[in-house]
């Protein structure tokens, strides 16, 4: 086997400058000394500054609830609303699915001031309410668009077969549209939980006082200059990063293996 | 007469303001094997649909048991559909997928169990009921399916071309299966080919359908031996179809000669088809022919050779011989009177069974 090709050269590259700074970052998240430059040997200080950091266990657990929320009622609500642009064979669902286009590529800045706008013209107040909402609905297009393409794929044929052995419309729902689009509802749900967990921008604009999650504490702290406390939360979410990438793969490898070829 | 399992009166259907059906009138009795023939876009999957609740119809009422169903839903009839893709849930296993209509049926376990195995065991896949979906063959697939419609313990057993995703071998083998296990059960069959052999083979009953009509329904023997219409000859078997004219009862003309032939009870010298099958002529000596033709053209087929030959008329004559001819050629052609079929233009299938009624007995 010839491993020295030029392609894998190449990929090989790519990967190390894409991982190398997080691998800098994490290495030096075990460092004695208190900045990224010069080693000062081996310790698990920066972790225990992390864990006694009251403010910053209580923004992490924020951030996970506000992420773990967000996704779950962003897929309840997308998965509908994909039914209903598969169900309905007229224009407005059609030009609803440009809408929902448009929302995932517009910039987040955009997005993140168009709420403060109405969230402020509402009045609602700016905090763990205003942060779910915007999550909320940054997610929906992102299920949506996960959603679809497997109702399009699954043959209606399947849902008249259902009904042919005497099924009502909900034992069919559940019994047999849920389980085959399942897993573009698992990806949904997946991906709207890392687009919560890493959103900066959006949330930037709508989060008040006493109310912060992950990446706006990291930024506000990163002015002040960045202390390896940092770098230790970093390596954890990393870690977790590392774990739902992997729970999402093992969940869409099973289910491809289920449904190979069966139809 | 007992009564009709399923009764269609003067159905029609519309699809986006285009009538697909017209004025369809369809009797299926108990316990029967019946196909519905024809090419596609004829309407036969169009019946099964409205059989089965897939479809309302337009106009006209459809019956079950003698209850009028034409706006119940499918889940509500007693009647359930083998599809041509088969639809097996892939989400579920063999023994899922067969059981899925008994337990919305709520039974007990025990005898979901008992149901599973009987219609697995009777489409010989008893092995396979812990097998995923994505783990069968086509062939098995399509037995799953057929185990998981009857495992509803259907009045009827509806069938969309089932086979046709099939080989020719797997075929073959499923149509002497499907045969056997209706014969088994008990219970009426409607199956949809575009396969007139397969019709043939399998059907008590059949139903030959153009255009959204029946041109003509009876048993596969009727059917070939007395097409009513052009398209039917043409369409079941090979046919030589070539113009006449009935000169009186029990003559014929056509090819420019008079011909003895079993058909009767049309106008004097009215213009008529005649229809002979392939295989019943026979090619012979020039002299001891009832007609005088030149080989064409001959292909083998396997078990025969397919030749073409021309009369002096100009008519093309295609018969089915073992032996070879020569190109070229001049020889004879020989038929007995019972060999001519003769069709009417434009008889409709209840003038058609009245005429043959008036001279047979």
């Amino acid at each position: 086997m010839k491993v020295f090709k030029p392609q894998n050269i190449f990929l090989a590259v790519v990967f190390v400058i894409l991982y190398l700074p997080i691998i800098y970052l994490i290495v030096y998240s075990f460092n004695k000394g208190e900045y990224m430059t010069g080693w000062g040997g081996f310790s698990f200080k920066h972790y225990g500054e992390l864990f006694s950091d009251n403010r910053m266990i209580e923004i992490v657990i924020d951030t996970m609830i506000v992420a773990f929320l967000s996704s779950l009622i962003a897929t309840i609500i997308g998965t509908i609303g994909a039914f209903w642009v598969y169900q309905s064979k007229n224009k407005p669902a059609n030009s609803l699915l440009y809408l929902n286009s448009v929302l995932m590529v517009s910039p987040d800045v955009i997005i993140g001031a168009s709420f403060l706008i109405l969230f402020t013209a509402v009045g609602i107040s700016l905090g763990f309410t205003s942060v779910l909402l915007s999550h909320i609905a940054f997610s929906i297009p992102i299920v949506v668009l996960m959603v679809l393409p497997k109702l399009k794929e699954m043959p209606r044929t399947l849902v008249e077969a259902s009904a042919d052995l005497g099924a009502t419309n909900y034992q069919t729902l559940s019994n047999v549209i849920i389980p085959y689009i399942q897993p573009g509802i698992a990806a949904g749900f997946f991906m709207a939980l890392t687009y919560s967990l890493d959103d900066f921008a959006v949330t930037f604009f709508v989060t008040g006082n006493g109310f912060s999650t992950i990446a706006v504490e990291i930024y506000s702290r990163a002015r002040q200059g960045i202390s390896l406390e940092i770098n230790a939360l970093s390596t954890m979410m990393f870690i977790v990063s590392l774990i739902l990438v992997a729970v999402y793969y093992f969940i869409s490898n099973n289910n491809s293996k289920k449904t190979r070829g069966a139809r | 007469m007992s009564q009709p399992i399923i009764e269609l009166k003067n159905v029609s259907l519309n699809y986006n303001d285009v009538r697909v059906l017209h004025n369809v009138d369809m009797e299926i009795e108990q316990g029967k094997f019946y196909t519905l023939l024809g090419p596609s876009g004829s309407g036969k999957s169009t019946i099964l649909s409205l059989i089965s609740g897939r479809l309302f119809p337009t106009e006209g009422d459809v019956f079950i048991d003698g209850k009028n169903v034409s706006n119940l839903p499918a889940n509500k009839r007693q009647v359930n559909t083998v599809f041509q893709n088969y639809n097996l849930f892939p989400n579920m296993n063999v023994y899922e997928n067969v059981a899925y209509g008994p337990n919305l049926k709520k039974l007990p376990k025990a005898r979901v169990d008992e149901l599973v195995k009987q219609m697995l065991s009777l489409v010989r896949l008893d092995e396979f009921i812990d097998r995923e979906i994505s783990e069968l063959s086509g062939g098995q697939q399509q037995r799953v399916a057929i185990a998981r419609a009857l495992a509803n313990e259907p009045k009827v057993l509806l069938l969309d071309e089932p086979l046709s995703a099939l080989d020719y071998k797997l075929r073959k083998e499923m149509q002497y299966e499907l045969r056997e296990i209706q014969q088994r059960l008990g219970i009426t069959f409607i199956f949809v080919t575009h396969d007139q052999e397969e019709a043939l083979a399998m059907s008590d009953w059949i139903f030959v359908m153009q255009d959204g009509r029946i041109e003509q329904n009876g048993t596969p023997v009727d059917i070939y031996d007395e097409p009513i219409n052009h398209f039917v000859a043409d369409f079941i078997g090979e046919a030589n179809i070539v113009d006449g004219v009935m000169k009186e009862d029990y003559l014929v003309n056509f090819a420019g000669k008079d011909f003895k032939n079993v058909d009767a009870g049309m106008r004097p010298n009215e213009r008529v088809e005649v229809v002979i099958r392939p295989e019943d002529l026979d090619i012979v000596a020039p002299a001891k022919g009832k007609l005088q033709v030149t080989i064409d053209d001959q292909s083998f087929r396997g078990d025969f050779y397919e030749i073409t030959a021309i009369d002096d008329y100009g008519n093309e004559w295609a018969v089915q011989e073992t032996n070879p001819a020569k190109i070229g050629q001049r020889r004879g052609l020989n038929f007995d009177p019972e060999d001519i079929h003769i069709m009417r233009l434009a008889e409709t299938e209840e003038e058609f069974d009245a005429r043959i009624e008036s001279y047979e007995d």
